[in-house]
């Protein structure tokens, strides 16, 4: 059952252990860029079956014929979409463009204006009529739906006045200007003028909506007006301007038609709000607000108008191609709805994708065996101090002075001093939840902190950021540049800080999940206190949990929780670079390790490797339903209510253990650090500290010693 | 095989919804978890294997543990002999109204010790061995009714019989005589206790892999019709005994865990499980609970800050519970994760007391009862 020939230090074997279809899928599913993949698919298909089903239609001509009709109905869709972001909706849109269609051959035709006085004539037509609906819907709080609704009867109305009365001028009436016939039929670089126009809007309204805090401030009006109006956004003042660049957006529209076409008639943009309606929901503007981009909205708006066209060029009577672009309408609200409510859902539910763990051969442990690792009750003589004055210590670490440090879920640094540690202070405040442990030469307290990173606590207790970011690894979805659980450090002779980042996909509250996966998703980090630099040392490790610098200083000690094995990374000498394997065929599942005062190294085993665990190792399968289909208390573990700490050498030989076999003192010994004779122990659940009496250990031997020194003796 | 299962099981989950994934009904009502097991007095010293308990002649209990029958006596049955030893495992036991002791002998059969101490035995049924007698009782006809909880298992590898997913025991009635033998019923889920109904009309029995409780009519036909009277219990239920006010006691030996449910449906799994790892490390209901690490340990059963959790899932547990006339619950007495009575196997209410035996403690137990009309 247990997999001798997987190599488990080679890069491309953890690289590959990391790739599964579903976990891709999970975490695409995450990505705000994804969601518009099914509408592109979509509009890419369609172009393709266009290519192939009409005539002539790939062509440079046809390609720019398109590019100038189109740029007038992607305004529109724009529009439609700036509004339904902002978490309403702009009916209007088809009635402002004929509107400012009209207006602008009115200026002129009839009034005889300059160019430039039409265009801006007409975009402060546009900008008139949408700052009626957005005083409406900004400031006296009227519906969108209704409000648009009723500014389309109105502005209709006016429009169809307006062309009895102007009709005939426009018919006859001719304006030769060079101005003119550039907005008409103009090129840009070979792109038609409006075309070029919509293109600089997009990037605009792009650039707007992403990264300025116009555009923030739009999507959480959209997302939650009143969480917006919480958070001190002036919400009325929003929806205001959203309607009038709604309204100048349609105005652009009219322009380019009116310098085109010179016509108007009462059909000019009729059912257009619901093409764009349509457009935007296709392209994954979502109805209920607060998530939309302007791209999106161009996906959906080509979709609807390479529809239409080709639908007509292909002799497809009207009123089917109405109804078809109703009948999409339908199909894409009912995605929207489904969609917003289940992809985050979706990526949960395909998040944990347990893989096969290559897990070396399990060892006895039967009391009596003759292998190191025989359980015994040598942990059982302990001396328990700290009681209930400590949550959860993963770590414990002794100071010069013979002070003992523990912490608390609540992010304290624990110490303990005087006659058997009965003193008791909170030496510093850092917040999270505090792991390992260890001493600077200065005589810093270096601590990894879940969900922050690595801290620092000076000799006075004041706390201090070390790091809590490295480089982004450039081929993974999920941006791993924060540091999610910084489990353990240890400090190389040159000042370089080594720690485990353990996970990269799960949390403290749900790292068991991680063991579970089985994937490697933790690394080994270097921050470099000469350069302020944190880098990625070693990335796709499994669940790297305890660091030690060897005795020599020459390598790094990492050990693998889920795989129950030791590796040992070279940092100096000729192999530097080197991962290779220190142990595997442990018993249980390896937590932090640090260093013995007889050149040997201790070495936390905070799980045991149950047959049953074991077997579900080798069954990724039946992990991913258990967890999908069972209560977390519920779940199968390695188990996790008993003490045991093995010493191992530099030879990757186990020497013995000590065992506290049923959880009577130090139920889940994480951690334990041996000082002037004595082992302390600490456990990641345990309310307490404790210690035991090494038979045979160096009494003068402090870890603080034995990495910076003793500078009453010089340096060592 | 397996994958079409596993493909079948999300296909069902996207369609419907709603429907419980395993459905172990919650403890409450009634079923509230106490501590009352907990506070039963030990009857004498602890008997490793302690199984069944009859009430026999002139006060004297008897209690099957391990291959032997033992006669306890005195005014606090502090006064233990063996009273009989069989070849293997003894289990249900149970006196006939004539004075025969009936014993349920694992792999043998059912062995009636007679008055002068010979044994009559009956060891199969229409040809086929009685080879997992799990529980009898007798009816005032003088009629003797059995359960035999599978073919291919004996009583003592019942966890191997739950994860086999076997469905082979038997209700059997014999003669008084032993003679005429017949199967009432057949294709039973692991049958593990039984009781006549107090008009000795209908026969009640529990299966334990479906968890349910049953009845029969006592004077029916092989064909008699089963009538499910509870479908769901949300523990393993073993053997059953008449309460004073006309319902029954039943004793269950474990609680269903959603790991173990889950295991029920892992073929893979739970077919690697039964080659690959020996019995005691399976997941899965037990008898008792150890510390041993390497038994599977589930994820609410972590230690915090010093706590046992009692409401983390349960690998063994204590539970007896009282049902009225019509199998509606009327009391349960728990022993919690962390207690100390669990695996219940068997429960006997007498005028002065109520026995029950923790089979995972390998200890007899008992509460002195009040007036029976203070319990209403």
């Amino acid at each position: 059952m247990h997999d001798t020939n997987v190599d488990t230090t080679k890069f491309f074997f953890r690289l590959s252990s990391s790739v599964s279809p579903r976990l891709l899928l999970s975490e695409l599913l995450m990505k705000k860029w994804f969601e518009p993949a099914v509408p592109f698919t979509l509009l890419v298909a369609l172009i393709l079956t266009l290519c192939l089903t009409v005539p002539n239609f790939a062509t440079v001509r046809n390609v720019v014929s398109l590019a100038t009709l189109y740029p007038e109905f992607g305004f529109v869709v724009l529009a439609m979409g700036l509004s339904m972001i902002s978490g309403g909706i702009d009916l209007s849109v088809g009635a402002i463009f004929a509107f400012c269609n009209l207006i602008a051959l009115i200026l002129l035709l009839v009034l005889e204006w300059s160019i430039p006085g039409v265009i801006m004539g007409t975009l402060a037509a546009g900008a008139f009529v949408g700052s009626i609906n957005g005083f409406l819907v900004g400031y006296l709080k009227t519906r969108p739906f209704l409000t648009t609704l009723v500014t389309v009867i109105i502005v209709r109305s006016v429009v169809n006045l307006l062309n009895q009365e102007h009709a005939l001028t426009f018919a006859t009436n001719y304006v030769e200007s060079d101005a003119w016939d550039f907005i008409a039929s103009g090129q840009v670089l070979g792109i038609p003028v409006n075309a070029m126009t919509l293109i600089v809007v997009l990037i605009i309204g792009h650039i707007l909506l992403s990264r300025s805090r116009f555009g923030w401030r739009l999507t959480a009006v959209g997302a939650s007006r009143k969480a917006a109006r919480h958070a001190g956004v002036n919400v009325n003042a929003m929806l205001f301007s959203t309607y009038i660049i709604s309204g100048l957006l349609c105005a652009m529209s009219g322009i380019f038609f009116a310098a085109r076409q010179a016509s108007s008639d009462s059909f000019t943009g009729l059912g257009w709000e619901f093409q764009a309606l349509t457009a935007a929901v296709l392209g994954g503007i979502s109805f209920a607000g607060g998530n939309g981009t302007v791209w999106r909205a161009m996906i959906g708006g080509l979709v609807i108008f390479l529809l239409n066209n080709g639908l007509v060029r292909m002799g497809v009577p009207g009123y089917i191609t109405s109804s078809s672009v109703g009948i999409i309408l339908l199909v894409a609200v009912a995605i929207d709805v489904k969609w917003s409510k289940n992809s985050s859902k979706a990526s949960e539910l395909l998040y944990v994708n347990p893989t096969r763990i290559p897990l070396a051969r399990r060892p006895s442990i039967d009391a009596g065996d003759d292998n190191p690792f025989a359980r015994n009750d040598r942990l059982l003589s302990s001396e328990i101090f700290g009681l209930n004055q400590v949550e959860g210590p993963e770590d414990v670490i002794l100071d010069r002075q013979g002070r003992v440090y523990g912490s608390t879920r609540d992010g304290n640094i624990i110490r303990f001093s005087g006659e058997n540690f009965k003193r008791r202070e909170v030496f510093a405040h850092i917040g999270g939840r505090p792991l390992g442990m260890q001493f600077d030469p200065d005589e810093n307290l270096i601590v990894c902190v879940a969900g922050m990173g690595v801290y620092g606590v000076t000799r006075e207790g004041e706390a201090y950021k070390v790091t809590d970011e490295t480089n982004r690894t450039w081929y993974k979805l999920n941006d791993d540049s924060r540091l999610r659980m910084a489990d353990d450090l240890d400090i190389a002779p040159d000042g370089k800080i080594y720690f485990s980042d353990c996970t990269t996909r799960y949390e403290m509250t749900t790292n068991a999940l991680d063991v579970i996966e089985g994937r490697p998703n933790g690394r080994l980090i270097v921050y470099d206190p000469k350069t302020g630099k944190t880098h990625t040392e070693i990335n796709h490790l499994h669940f790297p949990n305890g660091i030690c610098v060897s005795h020599d200083g020459q390598s790094v000690l990492i050990a693998s929780t889920s795989l129950s094995r030791v590796y040992r990374y070279w940092i100096e000498g000729p192999r530097k670079g080197g991962l290779e394997t220190l142990l595997d065929e442990l018993p249980g599942c390896c937590d932090n390790i640090n260093r013995a005062s007889d050149g040997t190294y201790w070495l936390a085993l905070i799980g045991i490797r149950s047959p049953a665990f074991d077997l579900a190792g080798h069954m990724p399968g039946f992990r991913r339903r258990m967890v999908r289909e069972i209560p977390v208390d519920e779940w199968l573990v390695p188990s996790l209510n008993q003490g045991c700490v093995v010493k191992f050498n530099d030879a990757g030989e186990v020497l013995e253990s000590y065992w506290d076999p049923e959880g009577v003192n130090h139920p889940s010994v994480t951690s334990m650090r041996e000082h002037k004779g004595y082992l302390y122990l600490a456990g990641l659940e345990n309310n307490r500290l404790g210690r035991i009496k090494i038979e045979g250990a160096d009494t003068e031997w402090t870890g603080f010693d034995a990495y910076w020194g003793d500078p009453q003796k010089g340096s060592a | 095989m397996g994958r079409f299962t596993y493909l079948k099981r999300n296909l069902e989950q996207l369609v419907f919804r709603n429907r419980d994934q395993h459905k172990i009904p919650t403890m409450d009502g009634v079923m509230t978890p106490n501590n009352l097991l907990d506070a039963l007095e030990e009857v004498g010293g602890p008997v490793p294997g302690a199984d069944d308990v009859a009430l026999g002649p002139e006060g004297t209990l008897f209690l099957t543990a391990g291959n032997e029958v033992l006669k306890l006596g005195g005014p606090h049955f502090e006064n233990r002999s063996v009273f009989m030893n069989f070849e293997s495992e003894t289990g249900g036991l149970t006196f006939h109204p004539d004075g025969r002791l009936l014993v349920c002998v694992s792999g043998e059969g059912l062995a009636s010790i007679n008055l002068d101490g010979s044994v009559t035995w009956l060891t199969s049924v229409e040809n086929e061995a009685l080879g997992c007698l799990t529980a009898v009782t007798a009816a005032s006809d003088g009629s003797i009714y059995l359960t035999d909880g599978s073919r291919t298992n004996r009583s003592a590898d019942w966890k191997r019989d739950l994860m086999e997913l076997n469905a082979s025991g038997r209700l059997v009635r014999c003669s008084s005589s032993l003679t005429d033998s017949e199967v009432l019923a057949d294709g039973l889920h692991f049958p593990n206790g039984l009781c006549l109904s107090s008009d000795h009309k209908e026969v009640w029995f529990t299966q334990s892999w479906n968890h349910s409780l049953s009845r029969i009519e006592a004077g029916g036909i092989s064909t008699g019709k089963i009538t499910t009277v509870i479908d769901n219990l949300p523990a393993y239920p073993a053997r059953m005994s008449p309460a004073k006010d006309g319902g029954f006691w039943i004793a269950l030996f474990a609680v269903r865990t959603h790991l173990t449910e889950l295991i029920l449906l892992e073929d893979d799994y739970r077919k690697e499980m039964m080659r690959s790892i020996p019995v005691n490390y399976w997941p899965g209901p037990e008898l008792r609970s150890t510390s041993d690490c390497m038994e599977p340990m589930q994820f609410g059963n972590i230690i915090t800050l010093g706590v046992k959790k009692p409401w983390a899932p349960a690998r063994s547990y204590g539970l007896v519970i009282r049902v009225g006339r019509n199998g509606e619950p009327m009391e349960s007495l728990h022993s919690r994760r962390g207690g100390l009575n669990h695996g219940i196997c068997s429960v006997l209410e007498t005028d002065m007391y109520l026995f029950a035996v923790s089979k995972g403690r390998g200890q007899l137990l008992c509460k002195i009862l009040g007036r029976s009309d203070e319990r209403n």
